[in-house]
């Protein structure tokens, strides 16, 4: 049986812990993923997105001087972004669920909580690859649909209008 | 009500990545483990470096002065770190202590000589996870070491608060 094949892919890395970048890494290149960058908070992994082009990116939420929350709005919001398409995994130990939601505000597309685990990561990357909301954008937000988040619970009306 | 645009991302990660060519999912998280089984040496390495650290901020606290906001946030920042690599890197008994004492020291205002005591008690009880080498689950130890520094928090709370 085989699966996902990963080896294409390139993926930007954004963590302050060395140590937490150096296994994010030796994971990623257990999965076959070999063009991996890496940054040490959110102002170089924006220059680094820049530069790099990356379909993937995944990044820590506290990472002095820039928080990783400051660094995806740039990418989602910012008028200088290169992809604000890109997918983003928000790694964090950091799981209350006020801090989930206000990552899902800020327009990340999955959460991955630490301690980190091959078995989580991989998940998180089929389940990024898997992902087909569109995206959406209003005077506030870019980002990926989050009304999903809701379920096939949710019973409200459809108030949004398709513009392009 | 801001006009609200749904949109495709144009280029989705998706298309580089093919879903079947690669290694199963149990192949690739093995894969990946195997890869990962060195950087645990290192790490206890780095953790040492972590605890001494957290070791030094604790003996400069004292009963006997008003602690600084930086300075509980500095210790909480380390813990925090700590929390998040312990388990990643295969001891989880360490990221259920960081937590602990993360839970403990978080906002705390008050760092009366129970206080400190129960700061102690998880430093040098991260200490001995490291020396005895204590790796994985550890089952009924990690449960009963979790119950008694939540019994140990408690108590010192209720003295702090209430004085008894």
């Amino acid at each position: 049986m085989s699966g996902y094949d990963f080896q294409n892919l390139r993926v930007l890395i954004c963590d302050d812990s060395r140590q937490i970048r150096s296994l994010l890494k030796t994971f990623l290149n257990g999965f076959g993923i070999k063009n991996i960058e890496e940054a040490v908070d959110g102002d170089k992994a924006f220059h680094g997105m820049q530069q790099f082009d990356p379909d993937l990116v995944i990044t820590d939420w506290n990472m002095p001087p820039t928080s990783g929350l400051d660094f995806i709005e740039r990418v989602r919001m910012g008028a200088d972004s290169p992809n604000p398409y890109v997918p983003i995994i928000m790694l964090t130990g950091y799981t209350e669920l006020h801090r989930v939601k206000q990552a899902r505000d800020a327009g990340v597309s999955a959460f991955l909580a630490k301690p980190l685990s091959a078995q989580s990561l991989y998940k998180r990357l089929v389940a990024v690859v898997d992902d087909n909301r569109p995206f959406i954008r209003n005077g506030k937000y870019f980002g990926p649909d989050r009304r999903t988040e809701r379920g096939s619970d949710f019973m409200g009306g459809e108030r949004r209008k398709r513009l392009n | 009500m801001a006009d609200t645009s749904i949109i495709r991302p144009p280029r989705h990660i998706s298309r580089k990545v093919p879903k079947s060519g690669g290694p199963s999912p149990e192949q690739a998280i093995m894969l990946a483990l195997n890869a990962a089984e060195e950087l645990t040496d290192e790490y206890q390495g780095w953790a040492v470096d972590d605890l001494r650290d957290l070791w030094q901020k604790f003996e400069k606290l004292s009963s006997d002065r008003a602690v600084t906001k930086a300075e509980i946030t500095e210790m909480f920042d380390i813990a925090h770190e700590i929390r998040g690599q312990g388990g990643s890197f295969g001891f989880d008994l360490i990221s259920a202590i960081a937590d602990s004492l993360c839970k403990f020291i978080e906002g705390r205002r008050q760092f009366n000589a129970g206080v400190l005591d129960v700061i102690k008690v998880h430093i040098l009880a991260m200490r001995a996870v490291f020396h005895q080498q204590l790796k994985g689950d550890q089952g009924a130890l990690s449960e009963q070491l979790t119950e008694l520094l939540q019994a140990l928090r408690n108590k010192v709370d209720l003295k702090t608060n209430y004085g008894s």
